[in-house]
């Protein structure tokens, strides 16, 4: 499962980063959503659906690798 | 002076859509103020409609136009917006300005409140809640709004703010009048003191800069390398100090009125004081029920939306209460489900203006809750409840709430 950010839509709300720290953080300059690694690792997939359907902005999607 | 903002008379409205309704007044009887709200949908009035009071102003019951307008800054400007009308009005940094100029304040400040940001900040929001508890926990009563949460919100501004606990009660007595009086003479002067105290303390920072949010505001550089202008740096001090305080007093006013009429839901609590998702999880349900803010936008320009005529410079209310409980949105909406697990309320709105202090804020809830309940895990409303202790507005709540416990048992 790959995860990807519409960077056009984030407003950096960080409720990703909140939900899931392990695959979300905050740019400190742009203060946009970072996605370190967009293959996410099996232990954390239900805890990445949690942040895409949270995301306020519905910025977050979710893709089949 | 020529007036610029000033809503037009209300000739584009058409007599089916407009509807009497003050959102600043509670009828005698009603309990909880969101109520007022709530009854409008019961009532099953337009879901775009107009009222004449306050000046005239569209309200939006819509989950889906209530995004739409926290997110059309085109079309709803944060900008000069007071309801009723006064003008011109402080153009608190960021939230009265519109994007793109938005964004200088608001980067400046976001990188400060995110969650790493706030769980930073954790070991001293705790330390205060329990200094503050400790103060009353064994005495079996309490007047939660003056004894907690009006003290605790205060003391958090004054660590950002890098200000000693000393002047608690300084700033409590600025807040108070601020928020409470209806006195236009004692408002007027009451703006004048916080502005001075905001002057005074910037150039202080500005002399000798902490490690705290107000040095951070005071020594920032834009583009060409230069301070902020001395204004905006102000306003946005002004908005740092109103903006967290009686939003989060009243948030937790309603959690604990909530949490003392309800044994199973303190006992969910009670049972997850070790697991902090889940604890934040059913805070964020208890946010979603219990959203006090009630936000303010001004019509660019002349357009159609969904079909009704706005005309510029009409202001509009936007209910978060309304759209929490929007059912094509929530599953269940009126149902407290404190595992609910997708939550995207808007009780910290959304779009470019979102609460940038929305970390801070849960994070001081259950901070301060998870330290409540191992002191006093049982509680109740007390019988004798303070009279005509409910406020509408833009932040509506309660200015007393009794609770009761029993210390010897606890
Ligand atoms: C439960 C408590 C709180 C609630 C319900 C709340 C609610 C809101 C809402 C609805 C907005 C959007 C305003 C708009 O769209 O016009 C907002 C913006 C803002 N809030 Fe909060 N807030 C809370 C706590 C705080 C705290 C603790 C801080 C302190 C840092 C804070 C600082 C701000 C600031 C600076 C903005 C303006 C952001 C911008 O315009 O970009 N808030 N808040
Ligand atoms: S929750 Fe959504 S809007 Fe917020 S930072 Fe993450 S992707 Fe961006």
């Amino acid at each position: 499962m790959k995860v990807v950010v519409n960077l056009d839509l984030c407003q950096g709300h960080a409720r990703c980063e909140d939900l899931c720290p392990e695959v979300f953080s905050t740019d400190a300059v742009e203060g946009k959503c970072v996605i370190e690694n967009a293959e996410v690792p099996a232990e954390f997939e239900e805890k990445v659906r949690l942040a895409v359907r949270n995301c306020p902005e519905g910025a977050l999607r979710v893709t089949k690798s | 002076m020529t007036l610029q903002f000033q809503p037009p008379p209300p000739d584009h409205v058409p007599p089916e859509l407009i509807v009497d309704f003050d959102f600043f007044h509670i009828p005698e009887g009603v309990s909880d103020p969101a109520e007022i709200w709530h009854d409008l949908v019961r009532r099953g009035v337009p879901k775009i409609f107009y009222t004449p009071r306050n000046g005239g102003h569209w309200v939006l019951l819509d989950y889906a136009d209530i995004v739409e307008a926290y997110r059309d800054h085109t079309v709803f400007s944060t900008y000069q917006t007071p309801i009723p009308p006064i003008e011109p009005f402080p153009v608190v940094q960021p939230q009265g300005v519109d994007p793109p100029e938005h964004n200088v304040f608001r980067r400046l400040l976001a990188p400060m409140f995110t969650p790493i940001a706030v769980r930073g900040m954790e070991k001293h929001l705790r330390e205060r809640a329990v200094a503050l508890l400790e103060e009353f926990s064994d005495k079996g009563e309490c007047d939660f709004i003056a004894d907690f949460a009006e003290r605790y919100p205060t003391g958090t501004f004054l660590y950002l703010f890098g200000l000693p606990e000393e002047r608690l009660d300084e700033f409590l007595d600025l807040a108070n009048v601020f928020f409470r009086s209806t006195d236009p003479d004692e408002r007027a002067k009451n703006i004048v003191d916080i502005y001075a105290v905001l002057e005074q303390l910037f150039r202080e920072k500005e002399a000798s800069p902490g490690e705290d949010i107000a040095s951070a505001i005071v020594t920032a550089r834009d583009k060409e390398g230069n301070q902020h202008d001395w204004t905006d740096i102000l306003n946005c001090g002004f908005l740092l100090f109103v903006a967290g305080l009686d939003t989060v007093t009243n948030t937790m006013a309603y959690i604990w009125r909530y949490l003392a009429t309800n044994p199973a839901a303190r006992k969910h609590f009670r049972d997850r004081l070790d697991d902090p998702d889940a604890f934040l999880r059913a805070i964020e349900e208890l946010m979603r029920i219990n959203a006090v803010s009630n936000l303010y936008r001004r019509i660019q320009h002349d357009c159609e939306f969904r079909g009704v005529q706005f005309r510029q410079n009409d202001r509009v209310v936007l209910p978060n209460t309304v759209a929490n409980r929007d059912p094509k949105v929530f599953a269940d909406p009126q149902t407290i489900d404190l595992d609910r697990a997708v939550n995207v309320h808007v009780t910290f709105g959304v779009g470019p203006h979102r609460c940038v202090g929305s970390h801070l804020a849960k994070r001081e809830v259950m901070v301060s809750l998870q330290e409540w309940l191992r002191r006093v895990p049982e509680f109740t409303l007390a019988d004798d409840q303070p009279e005509h202790s409910v406020f509408g507005g833009s932040v509506m709540g309660f200015t007393g709430l009794k609770l009761t416990w029993d210390a010897a048992a606890q």
